[in-house]
């Protein structure tokens, strides 16, 4: 009982004391641009009753699936390599780490002049957005693991792949899942600047379009809130792998 | 292991499962209809939602309800830079574009091989202050913040003439650049003093109560162009055909536009509905009031509007004068605007 | 009997600190010896060498007639701090260094072992639901399954309370009176020493050498009250410089 209070009910008068400040400050301020809740929520039925939202929702689960499905694909190999392998590391870190501040947004133009301006141009965005998170917590995963299973390993005759799939890759998967679950909030979180670009569809089109819409801003707030709360359901989602027991033991205890 | 044995598993059937819907929803994969139409032979022409390039959407509307096929494909930008970068980047998908004229005269300076090949429209941008604010002549300008959509815009080159009738210059006021469709909402909140774009955004703080109009510049300068069409030179001499039919529909469908109020009305409802997904209302307000605000009918290139807007453009250190009219402008596509008749067309109620 | 580990005169150093200084060291087949010394002495850097993890700075390490080049299966470890694979249950932990076996051979012998350190019912479980000396079990178990011919044990039970080392100390001469391997022991823990080893080294302080060794003929299970064992002990604390009786830390 105590559990549900605190998981369920406490987000909930959170939530509820939320949209009862929002709704008084517009109210308040006497702005007539900026909307309140219950007209949020009257722009998302518009868009579900013009099948509008589910298209959005879809497009943007589409690029950020493939942009991120590349990046966990490519990011998780080539992070394990380079914790092991000291001349990889030596080589490519220093590259790694000059690209990974460079903000998506950043990208745009790079993107639309490799890609266009159709799908693969926002999934290219996206993908950059959570390759490097990914490969650097591999990275790490693989750098910080405990000596002892290298050496328990190395005793029982492992080298090579072997080693590599039967002690070093399980002995990071806690870390790398980690890394998985932070780039996965990066990528959703880009998915507005990937979709600047002139696509037509998505949560992120959704936000740029009703600004050239005129005075839709209850639709750039829909989007948002959108965002949001796929944002929490794909966390959830990762959260859950934290429970198998090939990686439980590396989260303590919960 | 489990839990790599979950996680490829339910990837790959959740990766299929988007992608397909995705391919349903979004790019019309499974539409027959939809199959012949847009696919593969017809090349992107870009536009911004804006008055300045309604011909784009106008023209093909008319050519696809007419001849039931598409002459081009209509691609949207929210920006220019966007736009821009498409149209240098991805030549051969987007060879033609609406844009910006300095920035058009602008990036011919800087070696990139397209021409202006026709107008997209004229007049149609304005300079509007708060209403409440105490600005009523251009000499109240000064000290104030001015948006304007970007360095290379036009409505830059025009206030700075403006101001310097008066005796002001760029360094009597502060500019800042910012894309029309966020100017409405900088004015409302008062961020910024004034805005000047093309329409409806400037319409559209006239149409919801907090702007007024300082002056249209169809009043200051007639026949003032913002926007052209902007071909890759390679696009001309592969594809003169295409390019051509491209002209003559837009030059059919500006006098279309200026045929009647009803087409007017008309045009904004079909444009505002299927390609620039705004009120109709918006685009109904800046076609009629007043019927002038921005006309689409002497739209063939002429040297005098061009000398007028790079003498401008050196003068106000946008542009470095070392491309001249017959650099940038092909000629040979532009119907004479006299000659030019509007195709016969009504949408059907 | 035969003599399988052979270590002369061994000098160890790590950069400009001297850890080991003309160590010589013979264990026999079968034999089970406990080396002890105060804390940071360099036993298990000893250890580690004739285990085949660290290299010598000088001298000649030899095991089963051939030079130390690196760990071998045929001689397992067992870590102080655990080196148990968490993301193994633990048949499958017990069975790791069997892969390489038929299917039938494995099962059977995880099994045997299984029950030998006394796990059946646990074969499911993960080693974060087992206690600390369930899982030092689990790890015996594991170098047993693989037919180490030598265990090298480092502070094996350090980390667990003190019944449980008691039992587990049984435990392990049980296993090692059945099986017949060689043990070489590290502790610091004299009385665990004494209550294991045939022969127990005794270290000195940093740079450490062998100061003398202590055999101790006594039948087990040991009486720990008997005077055997505890002369034996006294030796012991009375060359690591101590009063027995007063000795506190080591």
């Amino acid at each position: 009982m105590n559990q549900r209070i605190y998981h369920i009910i406490l987000p909930l008068i959170t939530g509820a004391l939320f949209l009862a400040a929002w709704h008084i400050a517009v109210k308040c301020s006497g702005s007539d641009i900026f909307p309140t809740p219950l007209e949020v929520l009257r722009g998302l039925g518009e868009l579900a009753r013009q099948g509008l939202l589910l298209k959005y929702i879809v497009a943007s689960l589409f690029r950020v699936s493939w942009g991120f499905g590349l990046a966990v694909l490519i990011g998780v190999p080539l992070g394990l390599v380079l914790g092991w392998f000291r001349p990889a590391f030596a080589a490519l870190n220093p590259f790694i780490q000059i690209l990974r501040p460079i903000s998506p947004i950043a990208w745009i133009p790079v993107a639309i002049l490799w890609f266009g301006v159709k799908d693969t141009a926002p999934v290219f965005l996206i993908f950059l957005a959570s390759v490097f998170p990914i490969t650097v917590s591999a990275m790490a995963a693989v750098q910080n693991m405990q000596q002892v299973y290298l050496r328990a390993a190395q005793n029982f005759g492992l080298s090579g792949f072997p080693l590599f799939r039967r002690v070093i890759f399980p002995a990071a998967l806690p870390q790398v899942i980690t890394g998985i679950r932070i780039a996965l909030g990066v990528a959703w979180l880009v998915v507005v600047a990937a979709e600047m670009i002139a696509v037509n569809s998505g949560l992120g089109y959704l936000i740029i379009d009703a600004r050239n819409a005129g005075k839709r801003y209850d639709l750039v707030v829909a989007g948002m809130v959108m965002i949001g709360l796929i944002g929490l359901i794909l966390d959830w989602l990762v959260r859950s792998l934290e429970k198998f027991d090939e990686v439980r033991w590396g989260y303590g205890q919960r | 292991m489990k839990l790599i044995r979950t996680l490829v598993t339910v990837l790959t059937v959740w990766l299929l499962a988007i992608t397909l819907l995705h391919g349903g929803l979004n790019l019309r994969w499974f539409d027959r209809a939809a199959a012949g139409v847009g696919q593969g032979k017809t090349f992107g022409v870009g536009f911004l939602p804006v008055t300045c390039h309604l011909t784009c959407p106008v023209t093909h509307y008319i050519n696809q309800n007419m001849e039931k096929t598409d002459l081009f494909q209509p691609m949207r930008f929210s920006a220019f830079p966007e736009l821009k970068e498409m149209f240098l980047g991805r030549p051969t998908e987007m060879p033609a574009t609406f844009i910006l004229a300095p920035m058009a005269i602008a990036l011919r300076e800087q070696g990139v091989k397209i021409k202006i090949v026709h107008l997209g429209h004229r007049d149609g941008s304005a300079v509007v202050v708060h209403k409440d604010s105490g600005i009523f002549q251009t000499q109240d300008l000064r000290g104030k913040t001015v948006a304007i959509p970007g360095r290379y815009a036009n409505q830059r080159l025009i206030l700075f003439r403006e101001l310097k009738k008066v005796g002001m210059t760029f360094d009597d006021i502060k500019v800042v650049e910012m894309p029309p469709p966020d100017m409405p909402a900088a004015l409302q909140s008062r961020s910024v003093d004034a805005i000047t774009s093309g329409e409806p955004f400037m319409g559209q703080t006239e149409l919801d109560g907090y702007g007024r109009v300082l002056w249209q510049v169809k009043d200051v300068w007639p026949g003032f162009i913002s926007c052209v069409l902007a071909v890759q030179e390679d696009a001309i001499r592969d594809h003169r055909d295409e390019i051509q039919r491209l002209v003559n529909g837009i030059a059919a469908s500006g006098k279309w536009i200026d045929q009647s109020m009803t087409h007017r009305m008309d045009a904004a409802q079909f444009v505002a509905k299927n390609y620039y997904n705004q009120n109709p209302r918006l685009l109904e307000f800046v076609l009629s009031k007043p019927p002038d605000r921005v006309t689409y009918s002497r739209l063939a290139p002429m040297r005098a509007d061009f000398e007028e807007i790079e003498r401008l453009g050196k003068e106000a250190g946008v542009l470095k004068g070392t491309a001249h009219y017959e650099d940038y402008v092909d000629e040979s596509f532009a119907p004479d605007p006299a000659t030019v008749q509007p195709p016969v067309f009504e949408v059907k109620k | 009997m035969e003599t399988i580990i052979t270590v002369r005169d061994c000098w160890m150093s790590f950069g400009s600190t001297h850890v080991l200084e003309r160590v010589n060291l013979d264990v026999a087949q079968g034999e089970f010896v406990c080396v002890v010394g105060p804390s940071g002495c360099g036993k298990s850097t000893l250890l580690n060498i004739v285990g085949g993890f660290l290299r010598e700075t000088k001298g000649t390490v030899a095991v089963e007639g051939a030079p130390v080049t690196g760990p071998d299966p045929g001689r397992i470890f067992v870590f102080q701090e655990n080196g148990v694979f968490p993301w193994l249950t633990v048949e499958q932990n017990i069975g790791f260094g069997l892969l390489s076996r038929p299917a039938a051979e494995r099962d059977e012998r995880v099994k045997h072992y299984t029950a030998m350190v006394g796990l059946t019912g646990f074969e499911r479980s993960y080693p974060r639901e087992l206690s600390g000396g369930m899982r030092q079990r689990v790890e015996i178990a594991r170098a047993l399954a693989a037919d180490a011919r030598v265990l090298y044990m480092d502070e094996p039970f350090g980390a667990l309370d003190f019944l449980t080392r008691l039992k587990m100390r049984a435990d392990l001469i049980r296993i090692w009176q059945a099986e017949k391997k060689t043990i070489v022991f590290v502790t610091h823990d004299i009385e665990e020493a004494v209550q294991l080893a045939d022969r127990v080294l005794v270290m000195t302080k940093r740079p450490a050498t062998i100061a003398e060794e202590v055999r101790v003929d006594l039948p087990r299970p040991r009486d720990l009250d008997s005077p055997g064992y505890l002369a034996a002990r006294d030796r012991i604390f009375s060359i690591m410089g101590m009063d027995a009786h007063g000795g506190g830390a080591v």
